[in-house]
């Protein structure tokens, strides 16, 4: 006994279980249909309403990709409807975000309303094609969301190196002021360590700045350098986190906006039904 | 023949027709941001807390010491120093780890009470339409 069901919230931190779902319509000739690839396979029902003559799938297909709204997604999408809805839609880009954050992020429009919301399109948005945009969005900020990740593991990486250098310039130093000379055992070649008696008075470091260039300075001079880098480290660090947490925030209002949809979808074709 | 949907899908009297308001969203939004944070928070104290073992272990092994002129790793060469400073140096790293970790445990057990105070509101909304439980 076919029967359309609801889609629950997940609100999980790591990963994505793809969540397969199945709305079987029932008694009537199902087409299977991939709006995002990897997400989401809703199988629909051919449309009812198309009255011009139907163009062969394939150009369908092309002209869905041509049309260039945002919210097309994939290739593969030979459904004639969803690419003559496609075409015709004034959903764009622009009404499924909301503004950006200070930072430029786009900001997922929470819909209040999903009957309205879709109404205000013209002609009326169908439910596969705001599923299709939202899980669009999805994917961006999915992606986004990676290279976020990846920019603070290089930060977090970072850090710990200029902490290491400020540490051994600081010691050096307070051995200056002591008046005691260092002796110490240095890296040098890759497995060979020697030993070598460092005469602090001279008050002199050299810092590797990168681009082979390497600069003579005083411990002073090289503290401030050192300290003003790990700042700057830091504060970027604290930013790429706050994007992230934004990034996440979206994420998560994209996917609970599709099950959403998905489930006011189920809803209504169920009262169609019953009526 | 209907597909049971990889666990996700509800049986119809589970369904619940509770609308997702603004507010809402902005619980989940929030419950999953701290859950991220709470996950990072522990990965950082895991990390300090076996600094700190390693530290100790550091300590263990001066006191015990062979006498003088101890090795201090510090950047990425060995600076000779006596058991006293290698002794001062490895109490002050502790001291610092130390209060690190305090503070990243008070900052976790933060996290969890507000989630579960949370996990209560979005389940008297929701019900079994939200999951909200660790995989």
């Amino acid at each position: 006994r076919q029967r359309a069901r609801q889609r629950r919230v997940s609100a999980q931190p790591h990963g994505h279980n793809s969540h397969r779902q199945d709305a079987h319509q029932p008694a009537a000739p199902t087409v299977a249909c991939c709006v995002v690839d990897q997400f989401l396979e809703v199988k629909m029902a051919p449309s009812e309403e198309e009255t011009a003559p139907a163009p062969a799938s394939a150009t369908a297909a092309a002209a869905a990709e041509a049309a260039g709204t945002e919210d097309n997604g994939t290739a593969g999408r030979d459904l004639k409807a969803l690419a003559k809805e496609a075409e015709n839609t004034s959903l764009s880009l622009e009404s499924v975000t909301d503004g950006k954050s200070e930072r430029g992020i786009p900001q997922v429009k929470f819909i209040d309303d999903i009957g309205k919301f879709a109404e205000s399109f013209n002609p009326p948005a169908s439910a596969e094609l705001l599923i299709g945009a939202y899980s669009d969005l999805f994917s961006k900020f999915k992606a986004y969301e990676q290279s976020l990740s990846q920019k603070r593991l290089t930060y977090q990486q970072k850090i710990p190196e200029i902490e290491k250098s400020l540490a051994l310039v600081k010691h050096l130093q307070r051995k200056k002021e002591e008046g005691e000379a260092v002796v110490t055992r240095y890296n040098l070649a890759d497995t060979l360590y020697t030993k070598a008696e460092l005469d602090c008075s001279s008050g002199i470091v050299n810092l590797w700045l990168g681009a082979n260039v390497m600069l003579e300075y005083t411990y002073d001079e090289a503290i401030e350098l050192l300290s003003s880098k790990e700042e700057i480290a830091k504060r970027e660090l604290d930013e790429v986190t706050q994007d992230l947490a934004f990034t996440r925030n979206q994420i998560i209002t994209a996917e609970v906006n599709i099950s959403r949809i998905y489930n006011w979808d189920v809803r209504n074709k169920r009262s169609e039904k019953a009526s | 023949m209907s597909a049971s949907g990889g666990g996700q899908m509800l049986e119809r009297d589970e369904e619940s027709e509770n609308e997702v308001r603004r507010v809402d969203q902005e619980n989940i939004n929030k419950f999953g941001r701290l859950n991220a944070r709470l996950y990072e928070v522990r990965g950082e104290r895991d990390g300090l807390k076996k600094k700190l073992e390693r530290i100790d272990d550091a300590s263990t092994e001066l006191m015990m010491g062979s006498g003088d002129t101890v090795m201090l790793l510090l950047g990425d060469a060995f600076i000779e120093a006596s058991e006293e400073e290698a002794s001062e140096f490895c109490d002050a790293e502790v001291d610092k780890y130390q209060a690190m970790v305090d503070s990243l445990e008070e900052e976790e057990s933060a996290i969890l009470e507000e989630q579960d105070s949370l996990k209560k509101e979005l389940y008297s909304r929701f019900g079994k339409s939200i999951n909200l439980e660790e995989k």
